[in-house]
């Protein structure tokens, strides 16, 4: 994986970009997080099928959840999900104390308003990750005060 | 025991190893059964060569009798036969008779074991208490016995001995004894099998490791090492037993493969005979001892040898539990079989291995159901469905190969080579002779005859099938399911087959793997031409001609077979869906609206991609309507545009028929992403952001996945059919080629509504292609219109007095004007139409490009002015211009209402004035009969008067003079010329024009002033009624454009009724007056005209009584704060009504500033008291206010207000004299109109000095400044906007500031004032001025500087 | 060497299948589409029954007389499968294991090309190599 700098660097141009190519709006911040959320499950799908080829079968969802929080994260962020909860029936609280794409912007509520367009990404990276897991699922976050936030991963039942 | 030793020995379980014994039999037979019985009961942990793991064995002997033969001879390797251990029992107890006897023997037998170098022996000495108890003589303890057979032959290993004490009875004592014995005795037997199997295992190992020289035969080894197998079994080491088969099968393929590789084993040869022999596996009995002779004897088949081994490794296995690795291993060795005989390129019989397979896989299945209850076969056939499977296509093919499955049974070579297979299979075996269901039965009787053939094979097949279903393997079912069908097939069972091969081709479509599909469907075409299903066979041939995976003489073919069917007459219709042969990629509209007017050409363009290979003709190709009306009826182009949801094109997106990805993986919406944010409710602060899925609900949905992609032949072939009489749109004879070709056809647009394509139906001969309902809906509208006609001015604003030209649009909508259709205005007086010669309209069609151009014909009557119009076609457009022209109301009043031509009240144009614009809008409505309403069409045209005019009177004295202001509200300039004052009723008065100029330009927001002075001869009207009349036109045109323009206005009571003067004398003793010091103000009030009877009569009312007095107040103040008015500011007079009535007043007033101050304001009003008799007199408080120093700063306008009317409370209303009735009882003031009191101190200054006096000078200065004026009044031309004029007026003022002294005039007061109403009254009123200039004059400080220095 | 080499995707569709000889494609077409059947069987099997291996070559899915055919899957759930030769006895199973991981990377590669889009067939000229390079050269 790529050093995290270029990373993040990348990661907020692509964001400053998007949200400049459309003018504001509610409509328009929506579509603008669902663009860079389908950005990030185009990345997370090829990303993971780099990721898993050494590695072995996973047994179960759970065991897949760990490897999101693992390995995935650590290539992606250079670090692991801090805590992983799940009330075992498909849905799992990842939570990252210091989630990377958030610690550049403030420590605290500064600029809180702005969190969700950085998160959006990182939203689709996992989903397109466990998509090509062969687990369909919905992935939310949320970030009260950053750089902390918890990723929601929803998982839809075949 | 001697009949152990006759018995043969047989490999089988009961083998156990062998223990001789020697000595007194008598003794041994007695004490035999016990020892065997007590022997394996106890386990001995058996500790073995190269590290293999220990193990715990329970021993068990075969106890035969000594014999010299038993014992092996040099060199001979069997180890079954081999004695482990050798016994020697005696009860001898006397020492004679030991000495005499027993110790020769024993002698004999150790010798002869030593002999053969045995070492395994043991002497068991047993000894009872009776032998004690006979013959007490010479009796050695029992003991010393047993130490001289030590000594004698066990010289160092004591052990070798051992002590039986009465084995009979059972006493603890003889019970240890016991104990103490076996244990010794299986030590010994574990010993010897220790050493010797060693020393087999390594003979074992070199005569494998001699097995590349020449000479060297793998059946001896194998014999070699089944020995050792055997051993394991005996001891049911069983693992081992089977590790040693293991290593036999490995070394022998290695051998073929070796083989195979090139380098030959001449022992080899043996198995490459050719196979004579193909009778299966044989799993019943343990060892199949004539296929081991065989091996022993070179001279079994590579089958023979194979099956033998596969039958020990399947005994030892099902003796492990291990039924699953059997099957598991069994088709392996079948497979491997199969490739060894190839690669050997042994020469078989045709079909000979098919039976061989055959059978084995049914025995293996035998045996296991054999030896697990149903349960586990159930549970387990994952395991066994393998070989049903490889048994079942193996049968097949035998079938296919004995001309089984031909419709027409076996011919005579097929019948041949059964006979030549049956023979192969020998005759049946012992074992399964009585069973009914033997494999070898089986075989023989499905190769029997045909239908015992299909018997077997069907329930081989289903048995196959339900086992995959059973364990999931839903593919291989099909599989075999699609063989199955083939088979049908070829036993002309074509129904039977086909939903075989539909299930089959299900999956293979649900998971789209298309060359599967392509050849699935191939034969369910097959199936449906026999079956004559048409419908199902065309649908499938027009599937495969689309098939991209066949070669497109195949593609051809099926296109053809579609073809043919449609080109023969007579045949039934036949209903396809269109999906299979062409594709609806496509849909575009002419014009692009999807929406025209009714009557309108409308083309829809459908573009197809045909499937077909070749260029297919079709009859008709026709789209079904529906039509639903608008309940809007007849609506107008701009709803309709308005209603913009009709896309131009429709893009349709096809499921691939060439089973491609399942479109299931795209499925479901994509998801919408959101931010949220949580505000705390106390203060809306964040609490949180996030990032959420505002469509969870619609993805959560367990949208059940695997709905197979909708492809055509998995559902039926629509049963809809096109519904006749619906609206259609059709194209004759289309030839589609392959790929894309469009379609255009021409939409009815015949009613105005909504038309939906519903269905899409091509006609090829009898085949209809129908696409049953074409998605996403495609609508084009039709709306029907109104004529409208549109009047829209050429240029904004239209102003009113001058020609203008207004555009006529008439949208004909669904109305054709015809020939001599006219328009019929009706005329107003007020907006003549003005007839023009050239008139042209202009047609112009819907898409805006003109069609013709032609003259309008208009002949006005004075009541209507009829436009022929030219004829024009529906919805096209008719332009022509009209020149109107608006007459400007003039002044005031209004013309009553009469009637219009066409019969309806006529709206007046009320003049109002417009919020955005100055100008006054004037309304004009025209009503317009159109020939296609019975209604008469109503108009409206706003139009605005340029000028704003006002009016003023003038008087000096008793001069009167009128003055007109016209101010330029438009935006165009003007000249005006000719500008006229008549007096309207009787023509007494003369109105002398002061204007030199007779044109004026006037300019856009710029106003013209004129003047009349107004001269009579015997006295003054009270009431002047005026018309200004003026001629404009816009500038630089020529004269003839000059329009009329009127103004009417009117004065009231214009005479003048009272003068006054007003004087301020200097302090006595003083010349002038100084700042600071009182003087005196004499105003002189005077009566200049006799009463009119108007006025007295108005006089009469107020009081009745005594002489006919008027009452007038006067009022003294100063607004520019330059006077201190000292004492009463205003007060009473009463007037009698007689000519030259004087009345003075003295006033104290006190100039604050040095100067030349204007005089202080008097003015003069009508004081009306309340209509009770009393009159009241200003009460005392009111005189004391009065009394007060008012510094009040008044301006002109607010006359009334003055501190003691404020006082008094009064109501202040202007002029309604008849209000003062019921108004409440107070007494009013009204102000004359304006030229009845003619104030003479007005502007008029008098000279303040300061301390010094420089007034000479000064006096001569005022003068001169207001000789300038003058001079420049001659006219007063235009002058531009206030401030500038202001400005410019200040200019002069200060010019004649600097001529001082140079024009030494003396002006009396009487000039001055006369100069100073003419000319600079008005010209400061009318600049709104009032009596700013003067008072700027006096303030500037300029002024004073320049005044100082310049003397 | 290989005489099939097939891709298959997630929904069990092919996206990629070579096969030689090409005249009997149809035949491999079938076989391996009924391979399907042990794959899912082997990968349902992991997570219950404990003795599993969980690595993603699946060995051996079924011997037939003429072919033995191999599995492998990733965890994308995307299937390879191998079917070679059963006289081509001389191939060792940790052989046909390199050839498995060959195509896994070879196929990571394709799917990390911003051209191709997951889900469709492989186009893949590289990837097509290595598979030609795996399968026994005869035409």
């Amino acid at each position: 994986m790529a050093d995290e700098a270029p990373f993040q660097f990348l990661h907020s141009e692509l964001i400053q970009y998007i949200t400049k190519s459309a003018e504001s709006g509610d409509t328009e911040n929506a579509r603008n997080i669902t663009k860079l959320e389908i950005m990030g499950f185009r990345v997370g799908q090829g990303l993971i099928e780099r990721l898993t080829k050494d590695t072995v079968r996973f047994k179960d969802e759970l065991d897949i959840m760990k490897f999101i929080c693992k390995d995935f994260w650590t290539c992606v962020f250079k670090k692991q999900i801090d805590n992983l909860r799940t009330n075992h029936q498909g849905i799992y609280v990842l939570q990252d104390n210091k989630f990377r794409l958030l610690s550049q912007l403030s420590a605290g509520k500064q600029y809180l308003e702005q969190a969700p367009k950085y998160l959006a990404f990182t939203c689709g990276l996992v989903r397109g990750a466990l998509s090509n897991l062969g687990v369909k699922s919905i992935v939310t976050a949320e970030v009260s005060v950053m750089p902390a936030c918890k990723f929601q991963v929803m998982i839809q039942k075949m | 025991m001697e009949v152990q030793e006759e018995k043969p020995i047989i490999y089988t379980m009961e083998n156990k190893p062998i223990v001789t014994c020697a000595g007194d039999q008598g003794l041994f037979t007695s004490l035999y059964t016990s020892l065997a019985q007590q022997l394996p009961r106890e386990p001995m942990e058996w500790r073995r060569t190269y590290g293999r793991a220990p193990k715990m064995i329970h021993l068990e002997a075969n106890f035969v009798q000594f014999k010299e033969d038993l014992l092996p001879k040099e060199g001979n390797k069997a180890l079954l036969t081999f004695p482990f251990l050798h016994i020697y029992w005696t009860d001898c107890c006397d020492t004679e008779v030991y000495k005499s006897t027993v110790k020769e023997d024993m002698m004999r037998w150790q010798n002869s074991l030593r002999s053969h170098s045995s070492p395994d022996w043991v002497i068991i000495v047993v000894e009872t208490n009776d032998t004690k108890k006979k013959n007490k003589t010479n009796i050695l303890p029992r003991s010393s016995i047993v130490d001289k057979i030590r000594s004698d032959f066990c010289n160092k290993q004591n052990d070798r001995c051992v002590v039986l004490s009465d084995p009979l009875k059972d006493s603890s004592r003889s019970q240890e004894s016991w104990n103490s014995l076996l244990l010794k005795l299986r030590t010994l037997l574990l010993m010897s099998f220790t050493k010797n199997l060693g020393r087999f295992e390594d003979d074992m190992r070199t005569l494998r490791e001699k097995r590349t020289q020449p000479g060297w035969s793998f059946c001896e080894y194998f014999m070699v090492q089944e020995e050792l197998a055997f051993v394991f079994e005996m001891l049911q080491q069983f693992e081992d037993a089977l590790v040693q088969y293991d290593e036999l099968d490995a070394l022998f393929t290695q051998y073929v493969l070796n083989f195979g590789a090139g380098d030959t084993a001449n022992w080899l040869g043996s198995f490459c005979a050719p196979v004579r022999n193909w009778s299966g596996l044989l799993l019943r009995r343990p060892i199949d001892m004539e296929k081991r002779d065989g091996i022993q004897r070179g001279e079994a088949s590579l089958l023979d040898l194979r099956s033998y081994l596969f039958s020990r490794q399947c005994t030892l296995l099902i003796f492990l539990q291990r039924p699953w690795e059997v099957t598991q291993r069994a088709l392996d060795l079948l497979h491997n079989c199969v490739q060894e005989l190839r690669l050997l390129e042994v020469s078989v019989l045709e079909g000979a291995l098919d039976c061989w397979v055959f059978l084995s896989c049914l025995e293996v299945l035998h045996r296991i159901e054999g030896c697990c209850d149903q349960a586990q076969l159930a549970s387990n056939c994952s395991h066994t469905v393998g070989l049903w499977a490889y048994a079942t296509d193996k049968l097949k093919s035998l079938g296919e190969l004995c001309g089984l499955v031909s419709e027409k049974g076996p011919t005579s070579e097929d019948l041949n080579r059964t006979v030549d297979l049956l023979a192969g299979l020998g005759d049946e075996r012992p074992e399964t002779v009585s069973s009914l269901q033997s494999p070898y039965k089986k075989l023989k009787e499905a190769l029997s005859s045909v239908e015992a053939f299909e018997r077997h094979y069907l329930e081989l097949s289903h048995a196959a099938m339900e086992m995959y279903t059973a364990i999931g393997r839903l593919r291989s079912a099909r599989l075999v399911g699609k063989s199955l069908a083939e088979f049908y097939m070829r036993k002309g069972d074509p129904e039977r087959a086909e939903t075989l091969l539909q299930e089959a081709l299900k999956s293979y479509v649900s998971e789209g793997w298309s060359l599967p599909v392509t050849h699935t469907r191939k034969q369910i075409a097959e199936c449906q031409k026999l079956l004559g299903r048409t419908e199902d066979y065309l649908q499938t041939s027009a599937l495969l001609a689309g098939d991209v995976n066949l070669t497109t003489e195949e593609r051809k073919h099926f296109c053809q077979e579609l073809l043919t069917f449609a080109a023969k007459s007579g045949a039934p219709k036949v209903t396809l869906s269109m999906g299979v042969f062409a594709q609806l990629t496509r849909l575009q509209f002419h014009p692009a609206t999807a929406s025209v007017h009714s009557g309108a050409v409308l083309q829809v363009e459908l573009t197809l991609r045909c499937l077909m290979p070749v260029s297919v003709h079709i009859q008709q190709v026709a789209a079904s309507i529906h039509f639903d009306v608008d309940h809007g009826g007849t609506h107008g182009r701009s709803k309709s545009t308005q209603r913009h949801r009709n896309p131009a094109t429709v893009e349709f997106i096809q499921a691939n028929l060439s089973a491609g990805p399942p479109s299931s993986s795209a499925a479901g919406p994509s998801l919408e992403m959101d931010e949220i944010q949580d505000r705390s409710p106390s203060d809306n602060s964040l609490n949180s952001t996030g990032v959420v899925c505002k469509n969870t609900h619609l993805l959560m949905r367990r949208h059940d996945s695997s709905s197979p992609p909708d492809t055509p032949n998995c559902f039926s072939p629509p049963a809809v059919a096109m519904k006749e009489g619906a609206q259609m749109l059709k194209v004759q004879d289309v030839t589609l080629e392959p790929g894309n070709n469009s379609i255009t056809f021409t939409a009815p647009s015949g009613q105005p509504g909504t038309y939906t394509l519903r269905q899409l139906c091509a006609i090829v001969g009898q085949v209809q292609l129908v696409l049953p309902h074409i998605y996403p809906s495609v609508q084009y509208e039709v709306y029907s219109q109104e004529p409208q006609l549109t009047v829209e001015p050429l240029s904004e604003p239209l102003l009113a007095g001058l020609p203008q030209m207004v555009k006529f649009t008439l949208l004909t909508g669904h109305y054709a004007v015809k020939k001599g259709d006219a328009l019929q205005l009706s005329n107003t007086d007020t907006m003549p139409i003005l007839p023009s010669t050239s008139c042209t309209a202009r047609i112009t069609d819907p898409t805006a490009e003109s069609v013709s151009e032609s003259v309008l014909f208009i002949q006005s009557s004075e009541k209507v002015t009829s436009i022929s119009l030219p004829p024009t076609p529906p919805y096209h457009t008719l332009e022509f211009q009209l020149e109107v022209l608006c007459i400007i109301p003039s002044g005031t009043d209004r013309p009553a209402n009469e009637r219009l031509t066409n019969g309806e009240i006529r709206h007046r144009p009320r003049s109002y004035s417009h919020p955005d614009t100055p100008m006054t809008a004037i309304d004009q409505r025209m009503s317009i009969d159109c020939p296609w309403s019975i209604y008469s069409t109503l108009l409206a045209l706003t139009f605005y008067i340029p000028f704003k005019t006002k009016h003023s009177l003038l008087s000096a004295g008793n001069r009167k003079y009128i003055q007109v202001c016209v101010h330029n509200v438009s935006d165009v300039n003007f000249t005006l010329a000719e500008m006229r004052l008549s007096e309207k009723p009787l023509a007494s008065l003369e109105l002398q024009s002061l204007n030199a100029k007779t044109q004026q330009l006037l300019c856009s927001k710029h106003s013209v002033f004129c003047l009349w002075e107004v001269r009579w001869k015997d006295d003054l009207p009270s009431c002047l009624q005026c018309v200004f009349s003026a001629n404009f036109s816009p500038l630089k045109q020529d004269v003839s454009s000059f329009k009329p323009f009127h103004y009417q206005f009117q004065f009231e009571r214009v005479t003048t009724l009272y003068s006054v003067r007003a004087e301020i004398l200097p302090p006595a003793g003083e010349q002038h007056c100084r700042s600071g010091f009182l003087c005196g103000l004499e105003v002189c009030i005077t009566r200049l005209t006799e009463p009119a009877e108007g006025e007295l009569a108005e006089e009469s009312k107020t009081d009745t009584d005594g002489p006919k007095t008027t009452k007038l107040m006067y009022e003294v103040a100063d607004s520019s704060s330059n006077w201190a008015v000292c004492g009463k500011s205003s007060g009473m007079v009463s007037m009698p009504i007689t000519a030259n009535a004087t009345h003075k007043v003295q006033i104290e007033v006190m100039p604050l500033f040095a100067g030349h101050l204007p005089f202080p304001k008097i003015q003069v009003l009508k004081y009306l008291p309340h209509t009770a008799a009393v009159a009241i007199q200003p009460d005392p408080d009111s005189c004391v206010e009065n009394d007060s120093l008012s510094l009040l700063d008044k301006t002109l306008d607010d006359q009334a207000d003055t501190a003691s009317i404020r006082s008094r409370g009064s109501v202040h209303s202007v002029g309604s004299g008849d209000q003062q009735q019921k108004g409440v009882a107070m007494p009013r003031l009204e102000p004359f109109s304006p030229g009845q009191v003619f104030n003479h101190s007005h502007a008029r200054q008098v000279l303040v000095l300061p301390s010094t006096d420089d007034h000479i000078m000064e006096m001569y200065s005022t003068s001169k400044l207001l000789n300038v004026p003058v001079s420049t009044t001659g006219t007063i031309g235009v002058v531009q906007e206030p401030r500038t004029a202001h400005r410019e007026l200040q200019k002069d003022l200060e010019l004649a500031a600097y001529g001082t002294g140079r024009n030494e005039g003396r002006m009396n007061g009487e000039m001055y004032r006369d100069i100073l109403d003419k000319n600079l009254l008005p010209s400061t009123r009318m600049l709104k001025m009032r009596r700013g200039w003067t008072f700027q004059q006096d303030k500037d400080p300029k002024h004073i500087v320049k005044e100082t220095e310049s003397k | 060497m290989a005489v099939c080499i097939a891709v298959i995707a997630k929904e069990n569709y092919p996206l990629y299948i070579r096969s030689v000889p090409t005249q009997n494609e149809l035949k491999f077409h079938y076989t391996v589409h009924t391979s399907l059947d042990v794959v899912e069987e082997k990968i349902s099997a992991v997570g219950k029954s404990l003795g599993d291996q969980r690595e993603l070559y699946l060995g051996l899915l079924y011997p037939t007389e003429d072919y033995k055919v191999y599995g492998y899957v990733t965890n994308s759930k995307v299937k390879f499968v191998i079917v070679v030769d059963s006289s081509n006895t001389s191939l060792r199973d940790n052989e046909i294991r390199s050839m498995f991981r060959k195509l896994h990377n070879s196929f990571t590669d394709v799917m990390c090309n911003p051209f191709h889009n997951p889900g469709d067939t492989i186009q893949s000229k590289a990837f097509d190599g290595i598979v030609s390079a795996m399968m026994v050269q005869t035409g």
